[in-house]
């Protein structure tokens, strides 16, 4: 028998098993709390003349069962199998870092977005309280500069922010390219396109 | 055959003819411009066909709207996208050696060196021919094919039988996706479990909505699509120029001068491996969830083992890059053969088509398209016919105009797009982003589109990290109500048996094709690793 390091003995995938786990406690959680609770109809219900017929919770209720036991098959497998672990695999797991990126990806994006929703109607709310106009930012909707305010600083702030984390640097060309990006988006979903709405004035 | 011959000529005057007789070149125009914006998505780094598919349906819906009408001009610029893109997606993959989808990768490997000898115009000329004759070649099988399997589905399949089809679809997709079909069917179905999210179907009300009011009408299709689809995407390249950047990584550009002329010569000599790619790339087009990958691979190494020389390839043969493109563009016709013929996508691009075809005008996919009707014109009504199957062929010739611009336009394009592989993934994808987002809130009219899209992003990022395939996921989203549909109906029709599904011999055959299916990849999957 050959002797093998720790990082060189088959052994058990834990991305695998935690996988399989986590699926497991999600289909369980399906089954017993989410569809008892937010289905209102059974599983299988008699109609008005007395036959039985599937309910509202059927079909949900069939697949948790599915998954509960792929879930289950999943988890004993990944038990079973066992291969020598790659600890410079970039795939197959999800890593600190990864976590890290993606928090500060929502960070970035959900800033901007809070941006995008309160601009308009703090800025009007702002000059309507100084007196420089008399209505709200729901009258102003269909108004410039203020239904693009929100849409403009936020998704410039947004894209802007990300590409300066991607590249490492803020560079000119990443500034007019946001500006051209966002003024041909005005241009087709603002100007061009008269039934739809700009960020986030269909939410006033 | 007279009938067949009159809804043909029906289908293709359908496409440039209005209700009202008036001569309409809007869907014609739509192909062309769809195939020009295909090409140069095709030939930008970190977009492809699907991406360029998904940011322009909700823009086409706010612009043409959803009915009727709408539908051809629509259909018209994704059959554009979905073609243009494929021959354009060499363009990077040969001039730069940056494939921006796996089976591009197999192109670099003879595309590139040929650049390196200054070879790279004749490459583009290559892969162009090649992918040209791969797609059509893959058309015209779907033309002759899917009317012929749709009948033959509509006599044979009942409800027990289009259930358990379904069940092996996607068994069939988790298997050949992705490094673990287990995992796959277990995404596939979290996918069927969100679809219902907001789904109603008797007076109880809306379904597992959480109690949040807003999701009370369903979650919206598209963005949760293009969430999975496209800003998963957008996440992984963003944090992977982050890295590179850290990592201090560059391409390297070198010119050179070669022999750049393309001609009959060299048409005989790829003209063989042509053939047998465009064959492979078909036969695995029409197997739902297979892909280009697998096509471009099987279409390559048969290429170099029926060579008179095969120790050449990989170090610049026009075979190479002739092989690998005919067979991952004639995937893409026959893979709307399951579309047309049962309503189930096969791949990325079919599910836009599929999207499309739900959101706008009353077209109904699946084997009821098919039906030769009798046309009866009844006076002062109308005329009875079979609109879907008009339509159908009308789709029909909008993919053969696609393939005539592609043949007559699409070289001399792709070949003066060499400046697009310049554009970074750092600029591209936060822009591609905010497009995204403003496109779902436009169609949709609502942030609870964005928050959808978003939530969805974050579910593909993590599946593609852990190198578990999207491509379940999403089939299994948009199948859902169909099967829920099915099995109910099938349920109901056989008096409450819960076995039903395994009492019509189909259906049984299905279902325990299904489980070998998982069965044997699994195991295969597992001897792989060890």
């Amino acid at each position: 028998m050959p002797n093998l390091t720790d990082h060189q003995r088959p052994v058990p995938n834990p991305w695998n098993i935690g996988f399989g786990i986590v699926a497991l406690a999600a289909a369980l959680l399906t089954l017993l709390v989410w569809i008892p609770f937010d289905i209102k109809g059974g599983v299988i219900e008699a109609n008005v003349l007395g036959k039985l017929e599937p309910g509202d919770a059927f079909f949900p209720a069939l697949l948790a069962g599915a998954l509960v036991v792929l879930s289950l098959i999943q988890v004993i497998s990944a038990v079973i199998d066992r291969t020598v672990p790659d600890p410079d695999a970039a795939s197959g797991k999800l890593t600190t870092d990864n976590l890290l990126f993606l928090c500060l990806f929502y960070a970035i994006v959900l800033i901007g977005l809070t941006v995008m929703y309160w601009l308009g109607p703090l800025t009007t709310e702002a000059l309507k309280a100084v007196g420089l106009i008399e209505l709200g930012y729901r009258q102003l909707l269909d108004t410039p500069p203020y239904k693009y305010i929100g849409y403009i600083v936020g998704g410039f702030g947004m894209t802007l922010g990300l590409i300066t984390w991607a590249e490492g640097v803020t560079r000119p060309r990443a500034i007019l390219t946001v500006v051209i990006v966002i003024s041909v988006s005005i241009l087709i979903f603002d100007i061009l396109l008269n039934n739809v709405l700009l960020p986030p004035n269909a939410d006033f | 055959m007279d009938l067949v011959l009159d809804y043909i000529v029906r289908g293709v005057l359908e496409v440039f003819y209005t209700a009202d007789g008036n001569l309409d070149l809007l869907p014609m125009m739509m192909v062309f411009i769809g195939l020009v914006l295909g090409i140069v998505v095709g030939a930008t780094p970190g977009l492809n066909g699907p991406f360029a598919m998904a940011l322009s349906l909700p823009v086409l819906i706010s612009y043409f709207g959803v009915s009727d009408e709408a539908l051809l001009p629509i259909l018209g610029f994704l059959i554009g996208i979905m073609k243009g893109a494929t021959v354009g997606g060499a363009v990077p993959a040969i001039l730069f050696n940056t494939p921006g989808t796996p089976d591009a990768f197999l192109t670099t490997l003879d595309g590139y060196p040929m650049t390196q000898r200054g070879q790279g115009i004749k490459a583009l000329k290559i892969a162009h021919f090649s992918s040209a004759s791969g797609d059509t070649f893959s058309d015209i099988v779907l033309f002759l094919t899917a009317p012929v399997l749709a009948v033959m589905i509509e006599r044979v399949l009942d409800l027990p039988e289009k259930s358990a089809l379904i069940i092996l679809s996607l068994s069939f997709m988790a298997a050949v996706a992705g490094n673990s079909p287990i995992k796959g069917l277990i995404v596939g179905l979290f996918g069927m479990l969100l679809a219902l999210i907001g789904t109603t179907l008797s007076g109880d009300g809306p379904r597992m909505t959480f109690g949040i009011v807003a999701l009370g009408n369903g979650l919206p299709l598209t963005s949760a699509v293009l969430g999975v689809l496209v800003i998963g995407e957008v996440f992984m390249g963003i944090e992977q120029s982050a890295r590179d950047r850290m990592a201090g990584i560059a391409a390297l550009i070198k010119p050179a001068e070669g022999d750049n002329s393309f001609g009959w010569k060299d048409i005989r000599e790829i003209f063989p491996r042509v053939c047998t790619s465009a064959l492979i790339g078909t036969m695995i087009g029409a197997l739902p969830g297979i892909g280009t990958t697998l096509a471009a691979t099987l279409g390559y190494d048969t290429a170099r083992r029926l060579s008179k020389h095969p120790e050449k390839f990989g170090t610049g043969v026009p075979e190479g890059v002739a092989a690998t493109e005919a067979a991952n563009s004639s995937v893409s016709g026959a893979n709307l053969i399951p579309v047309l013929s049962l309503g189930i996508p096969g791949n990325f691009a079919a599910v836009f088509l599929i999207l499309a075809v739900e959101s706008v005008g009353d077209f109904t996919l699946g084997p009821s398209v098919f039906r030769f009707t009798e046309i009866k014109e009844i006076p002062d009504y109308g005329t009875l016919i079979n609109k879907d199957l008009v339509v159908a062929f009308a789709l029909f010739t909008l993919m053969a105009l696609g393939n005539l611009f592609n043949w007559t336009l699409g070289g001399w394009f792709l070949r003066s797009l060499g400046i697009m592989v310049r554009i970074p993934k750092t600029l591209m994808l936060p822009c591609v982003l905010l497009i995204t987002l403003t496109a779902v809130y436009a169609q949709d009219g609502g942030f609870v589109a964005i928050w959808v899209v978003l939530i969805f992003g974050g579910i593909g990022y993590i599946l593609r990290r852990l190198d578990i395939s999207i491509l379940p996921f999403v089939i299994g989203f948009i199948l859902s109500p169909k099967l829920e549909e099915l099995i109910r109906g099938g349920y109901s029709a056989s008096g409450g048996d819960p076995l039903f599904l395994l009492k019509s011999p189909l259906a049984l055959l299905f279902i325990v094709l299904a489980i070998t299916i998982i069965t044997v990849s699994t195991r295969r999957a597992g001897k792989k690793k060890v």
